[in-house]
């Protein structure tokens, strides 16, 4: 376990090696969104349409998704790895693939953590949001999301594998179909036209979507937790399947 | 070496450098003495050049094109997927805004429609975007921190005419064009809107606003790659997909405190919302129409100055990641 700390400590040191400055653009974009989409929110849910949430469930699901947002959609360095020389780095130590991409990538969340989210928590009740879960079971679906969003991220890499030079287009595919079939940006319940019932069942709707709405109290927990258990006894096993198979067939050019 | 190209002259080889200079029509001068027929030929000669200048524009995009149609042709299955990954990403990034706006009958005071045209001129900006920025030539902030700026320098054309042509790509990266102009008129039939000429030239010039403004901070905001090549390659990123969601947002019913600096600080409420309601006939917070044209007019001369002050920095230090064939370091 100890190998595993050491590699998540040293990515999440990787992530300042220019400096702590060249961070703080990218999570000045992340505070300076959350202000307008708290306000998109007040202005969308003043017309008073009935949409079985509150503005404070709807305020604090939107603001635990800011926080929480590397946990809530897993991306890994096997996005990129055929062209930035990952493939390399992590073959050439005596430890498994996975095992590293997983500890690098939860070491990577940390700066995010300690510069963005523990500052915008401790403000969180000047801007009028409860930062208190409706549930005890949220954690529990917190790390169930994290599970499934490591699965969903290997099947994508064994895809970009499987296609070669198109990792940087699938990367950019997922982000943006995960963004609206998660629920980290709209909650899957919200969806018009009947969407939100035909939505809920769909894999990525267990990733972000499940610990927000239960962290927000618009969600039978026990209901949301049993179909994540489900999705990740369904993805696990295809993910290494896939990832057995795909391994044979890497590829890499960069660095 | 960065002043090398780009205002180099041309002594008639055909190698088609925007500003050459042509000493063939000199003689004529001697001939004609009185001043009228002078004032004559410089001005037809001017024309001349401009038209040359312009001949040229258009050869260098049918190169680009040329060679993006030869992507699609090899390598179609790829060229494809990249078409498709294209529209994804973009309906992705828009049907959100548009599915809050129908589930809410609309937000701040605007219709679902009305945010349908919005998401139609949002998509078309993102069409022009990868229509003409194929190349990395608005990211630009790559190819100063790549090293790859020498591979431009060494070519007989100015730098900005390079950047402007070098990332066309017609057949690869028009469809959200497509769609966009496809949505606008659904969005148009939808509002009742009546389609005139004067309205068609307002969205061009509108159209032509917002690029100026993406293109402007991009190249703003990329000079920092002058300076630290490999800490500020992907800053151009940051400055439009960072922030890109934010344009989405119909910005109508938030207060002034957040409307504001999104019109000025971060204009984001200019790459679709501000536009979109002077195309309904109502320029928001009492603002002048023209004003996304100002703002692109003062932000491209902020652009062009600090962008100059960075290339006198790189002519005069170099840069530390140049390999040949731009490989990163």
């Amino acid at each position: 376990m100890n190998k595993y700390i050491k590699t998540a400590i040293m990515s999440a040191f990787g992530r300042t090696n220019g400096g702590v400055a060249y961070l703080l653009p990218g999570l000045a974009i992340k505070a300076v969104t959350l202000v307008p989409l708290m306000y998109l929110w007040r202005a969308a849910m003043s017309s008073g349409a009935e949409v079985g949430m509150s503005l404070e469930q709807m305020l604090a699901y939107t603001y635990a998704s800011a926080l929480l947002a590397d946990m809530l959609f897993v991306r890994t360095a096997a996005s990129g790895w055929l062209s930035e020389g990952v493939l390399l780095k992590l073959y050439g130590r005596p430890m498994p693939v996975l095992g590293q991409l997983a500890a690098q990538t939860a070491g990577g969340w940390l700066p995010a953590l300690l510069l963005f989210s523990l500052p915008m928590a401790a403000a969180a009740p000047l801007l009028g949001v409860s930062l208190v879960p409706a549930s005890p079971l949220f954690p529990a679906s917190l790390l169930l999301c994290i599970s499934l969003g490591f699965a969903v991220d290997f099947l994508f890499a064994c895809l970009s594998i499987r296609l070669r030079s198109m990792n940087w287009l699938i990367d950019r595919m997922r982000v943006a179909v995960a963004a609206v079939l998660s629920g980290t940006v709209i909650p899957i319940r919200l969806l018009p036209f009947g969407l939100s019932e035909a939505m809920k069942y769909q894999p990525f709707a267990s990733l972000g979507g499940a610990p927000l709405s239960i962290f927000a109290g618009a969600a039978d927990a026990a209901e949301t937790i049993a179909l994540q258990l489900a999705w990740n006894a369904i993805l696990w096993p295809l993910a290494m399947l896939a990832w057995k198979k795909s391994q044979e067939g890497m590829v890499s050019y960069g660095g | 070496m960065a002043d090398n190209n780009i205002n180099s002259n041309s002594n008639g080889n055909g190698n088609g450098n925007i500003n050459s200079n042509s000493n063939s029509s000199n003689s004529n001068n001697n001939i004609n003495s009185n001043g009228d027929s002078s004032s004559n030929n410089r001005i037809w000669k001017a024309l001349r050049l401009a038209w040359r200048a312009i001949a040229r524009v258009f050869g260098l995009l049918a190169i680009s094109a040329k060679m993006d149609l030869a992507w699609l042709l090899r390598d179609t299955k790829y060229a494809a997927l990249g078409i498709c990954g294209d529209v994804v990403n973009n309906a992705a990034t828009v049907s959100g805004v548009f599915l809050i706006a129908s589930r809410f009958d609309g937000i701040g005071g605007m219709s679902a429609d009305e945010t349908l045209l919005m998401m139609a001129y949002s998509t078309m900006v993102t069409g022009i975007f990868t229509l003409f920025g194929a190349g990395n030539n608005i990211h630009v902030s790559r190819i100063i921190g790549r090293g790859q700026l020498e591979h431009l320098l060494v070519q007989p054309l100015p730098l900005g005419v390079q950047l402007a042509t070098s990332g066309f790509a017609p057949f690869t990266g028009g469809s959200n064009l497509i769609a966009g102009a496809a949505l606008l008129a659904v969005a148009a039939g939808r509002l009742g809107l009546r389609i005139t000429l004067p309205w068609l030239a307002a969205l061009a010039a509108y159209l032509l606003a917002t690029m100026a403004i993406i293109v402007a901070r991009s190249y703003l905001v990329s000079s920092a790659a002058f300076y630290a090549p490999a800490a500020a390659e992907e800053i151009s990123s940051d400055a439009i997909e960072g922030t890109w969601i934010l344009s989405t947002f119909p910005l109508s019913g938030m207060p002034r405190f957040v409307q504001i600096p999104l019109l000025t600080i971060m204009p984001e409420g200019l790459m679709a919302w501000f536009p979109s309601l002077c195309l309904l006939g109502r320029p928001p917070l009492g603002m002048a129409a023209y004003y996304p044209m100002a703002f692109a007019l003062l932000a491209s001369l902020a652009a062009n100055l600090v962008f100059r002050k960075g290339l006198d920095h790189y002519a005069r230090k170099g840069s530390n990641r140049y390999v040949p064939h731009g490989f990163r370091r």
